[in-house]
């Protein structure tokens, strides 16, 4: 049995708050006001719910059922509070502690000055030793700050936290190599490997395990710390030569310059260490991908461990022409078309419109859509993604990194200012509730490579949206496109190759139908 | 068969990593400290135009007034009373739920920008599409063309503290986004023509690029709700002096707006409440190069150096 004493408190509780309690946002759930509560009066050795529930119990048998309850005995929700009750019960309490104070409510009619007295007494009470500042104090308890909400709605739900962890599961990890940040190391290797050996980079195509079998060699030409770095991480190995004009800097295009016997400006070789990861052994890679054990299955679908990747498929066809209902649907489509970016050329062409007017509908009932866009049609892209039915959820900007993992500032990319960065549209298309949102970041760091090849982690960031078993499809795609798990079309596709029986037939009884006309 | 798609390849996948390590993608840019590391010329190009930027910029200017409509009043009195226009205006800064629609709709913009003048707009991913409708509607009169999107990124969300550059991530509330949000857009728009060959007097191109990574540096700087980089890059396209910065909405004290010189700066809480346009005006003739040939307008400009001349990239002569 509890001391009567402990029973003020809660009275000075409800005091403090009042109303509130039963208003927005506390609306009267006692889990909630337990936490309040016990962050308010720790003292009160109320820790767990139970333990409140029980209090508040006794309190309310006391008061004579001053507070009202609606809901389940299990999960009760405060909807009223008698005052007048509560306040019998204070006076009886109080005044067994102080006779005076009484005396005076018996006289007085239930006063709200009383009342005033009791909560600048509590609160005077809080700012009591150990000092507590107002701000504080404010931000103790969510119901009066601004900044406690902030991070109460910015805070991760459980879902999003346990789907982060399982596709964390799901997915492998491509550990690859660190760059060395150490320039003396750079210059140390490209000396021991160009200088002494007499090799010029620019001229002789270096293998990789040449260049090691170089330092090996030379290996009393480094220090021991240079050498063991070459074989863990990633080297930019400055290359001198008669030409190279230090003052000049690096060359814009690095790699992939075009003159790169006669540039003057400095070019480099990139040494990848010695010591490369080592794949795990296949079996032992397949059985912590699949034997994944989880029970947070929503999303999944529910042949998800006996199904099998379908292999790479593609069709060579003039996207123009080819009838979408063949394909079937998708719950990703992935487009990268050759937009004419002519500057000269008129607003509308009817390369626009011809993309505008695709029956892309005929692809997606719903799911997600990823559509690359470059300057000019830039607005193109949003349009037709409109047009096609998608509201536009996310931008994806491809950072597009150099030889050097630097980003590309010189070398006139653009017309205005430089261009280090491409647009990737992502249109949502009905409400799916079976894509995993907000794993990954709406941005891709990632090298250049052939002229207008995109970076391959787009693949798995869809794969982590949609699952790995969904169907994709790949418009305009070309022969390095092709991937398990995708339908890649378009008309730089060699040959035709389908593994789905049904799409199969369609495809068969289309071209069955255009030979006859 | 199982993955072949997910190779043990020797190339580095960052958004792979990231999903694993939580390292985000964009801290493995290797110049974002040092965006020129390796271009002397260029970083001897940057600095030049700061130095003459600085130079003859106007003092920090402040104009403390509510948004918006307070902000629409005052800008035609200084139109209609004052005379004056301004050839690089940016409106917005890294903050979300700001009045930018209702501004740009009932802004004066023809009278108040300059020709050729320059438009910078701040945007979040969602509101692009409000803003395309914007500038083509009636105030605009599709006056104005949108030269280049910059994007900005944040380089950690949990910089500074958390408060930042960050666009807001409601977890809980909104259920479009697919992913999470680290990018700021900026739409470039200019109105106008300037010949990007002999119009060397009014504009550099190339000088700087449409990406621009929070570097941590400005992080330990604390944090501002417009990035410095961002000013810059008005500062080095467009080599006129007379720059204005509307915010359309109140910051706080958390992520505050710095004043800066060489711009006026208009918000409804900007610590410094010192414009008056006809100092303004006085010490723009002070220290710009006015320049009365052609146009009847005369243009206000910083001045140029040979050797900025001699660095700066140029559209091949033919």
């Amino acid at each position: 049995m509890r001391d009567m004493e402990e029973y003020i408190v809660f009275i000075e509780f409800l005091e403090l708050f009042q109303s509130q309690l039963v208003e927005d946002p506390i609306r009267g759930r006692m889990d909630v006001i337990h936490h309040i509560f016990y962050e308010k009066f720790p003292e009160t050795n109320v820790p767990d719910i139970g333990n409140f529930m029980s209090y508040v119990n006794e309190f309310n048998d006391l008061c004579g059922y001053a507070l009202e309850f609606e809901g389940s005995t299990v999960a009760p929700v405060l909807v009223n509070v008698v005052w007048d009750r509560v306040e019998l019960l204070e006076n009886a309490l109080v005044g067994t502690r102080n006779k005076p104070k009484i005396q005076q409510q018996l006289t007085s009619e239930p006063s709200s000055e009383n009342k005033e007295n009791k909560l600048t007494l509590s609160l005077k009470k809080l700012l009591e030793e150990p000092f507590v500042s107002v701000l504080q104090l404010y931000s103790k308890g969510f119901d009066l700050s601004y900044n406690r909400l902030d991070e109460l709605l910015k805070a991760k739900t459980s879902f999003s936290i346990l789907m982060t962890e399982k596709i964390k599961l799901k997915t492998e990890f491509k550990k690859g190599p660190e760059v060395c940040e150490d320039a003396n190391h750079c210059n140390i290797l490209s000396n021991a490997i160009f200088n002494k050996s007499g090799l010029n980079a620019k001229n002789a195509n270096i293998e990789q395990k040449q260049a090691h079998t170089l330092l090996q060699q030379n290996k009393h030409l480094q220090s021991t710390d240079a050498y063991k770095c070459s074989q863990t991480k990633v080297h930019f190995l400055p290359i001198f030569n008669a030409n190279t004009d230090l003052y000049l800097g690096d060359c814009s295009y690095l790699d992939t310059c075009h003159k790169l016997k006669s540039c003057r400006y400095l070019h480099y070789f990139t040494l990848k260490p010695s010591n490369n990861f080592q794949p795990l052994p296949a079996n032992e890679r397949l059985q912590r991908i699949s034997y994944v054990d989880h029970d947070f299955t929503i999303g999944d679908c529910f042949t998800e461990y006996t199904r099998k990747l379908t292999p790479p498929q593609w069709i060579n066809c003039d996207i123009r022409e080819f009838p979408f209902p063949v394909l079937g649907k998708f719950a990703a489509i992935v487009a990268d078309p050759a937009w004419d970016i002519h500057m000269s050329l008129p607003y509308g062409t009817w390369k626009d419109l011809e993309l505008m007017h695709l029956p892309m509908n005929e692809l997606q009932d719903e799911g997600i859509i990823l559509l690359w866009v470059t300057g000019r049609s830039l607005e193109i892209g949003r349009k037709a993604l409109t047009t096609w039915g998608y509201k536009i959820s996310d931008e994806l900007i491809w950072v597009k990194l150099n030889q050097l993992k630097r980003t590309i500032v010189t070398g006139r990319t653009g017309h205005w200012l430089n261009h280090s960065k491409e647009h990737l549209l992502m249109g949502l298309k009905g409400n799916p509730v079976w894509v995993n949102r907000k794993v990954d970041v709406d941005v891709i760091v990632s090298g250049t490579r052939e002229t207008s090849r995109k970076p391959d982690e787009v693949y798995d960031i869809v794969d982590r949206i949609v699952g790995k078993y969904a169907r994709k499809l790949e418009i305009f795609g070309r022969d390095h496109n092709v991937r398990p798990g995708w339908f890649t079309i378009g008309n730089q596709v060699t040959g035709t190759t389908i593994y789905e029986p049904d799409v199969q037939k369609r495809y068969n009884e289309y071209k069955e139908s255009r030979n006859k006309s | 068969m199982a993955s072949t798609s997910s190779k043990w390849s020797e190339e580095n996948d960052y958004a792979n990593e990231y999903i694993h390590t939580g390292v985000q993608p964009i801290s493995h840019v290797r110049n974002a400290t040092m965006p020129r590391e390796g271009y002397p010329k260029l970083e001897k190009l940057h600095q030049l135009k700061e130095k003459k930027v600085s130079e003859h910029a106007v003092k920090p200017y402040g104009c403390r007034i509510a948004a918006h409509l307070l902000m629409i009043q005052k800008l035609n009195s200084w139109i209609t009373d004052h005379g004056l226009v301004f050839d690089v205006i940016m409106i917005g800064a890294l903050v979300e739920n700001q009045f930018i629609l209702p501004l740009l709709t009932n802004l004066p913009i023809q009278k108040l920008c300059a020709k050729p003048g320059y438009l910078f707009i701040w945007a979040t991913t969602q509101k692009i599409q409000e803003l395309t409708k914007v500038l083509n509607n009636q105030n605009f009169n599709s006056k104005f063309r949108r030269l280049e999107e910059l994007i900005f990124i944040q380089c950690n969300q949990e910089s500074g503290g958390g408060k930042g550059f960050g666009p807001e991530d409601y977890q809980t509330c909104e259920k479009v986004p697919l992913l999470q949000r680290q990018q700021w857009h900026c739409w470039m728009c200019i109105t106008g023509t300037v010949r990007r060959l002999t119009d060397n007097h009014l504009i550099h191109c190339n000088v700087d690029t449409d990406l621009q990574i929070q570097t941590p540096q400005s992080v330990h700087e604390g944090p501002s709700a417009v990035p410095d980089a961002m000013y810059k890059i008005a500062e080095n396209f467009s080599n006129t002096n007379r720059r204005l910065h509307i915010i359309p909405s109140r910051i706080g004290y958390n992520v505050p707006v710095r004043p800066r010189k060489g711009w006026v700066i208009m918000l409804p809480d900007i610590i410094l409440d010192n414009f008056d346009p006809s100092t303004f005006q006085k010490e723009l003739y002070e220290k710009s190069k006015v320049n009365y040939a052609k146009s009847n307008q005369p243009q206000f400009l910083v001045p140029q150096s040979a050797e900025i001349e001699e660095l700066r990239p140029k559209s091949p002569n033919k």
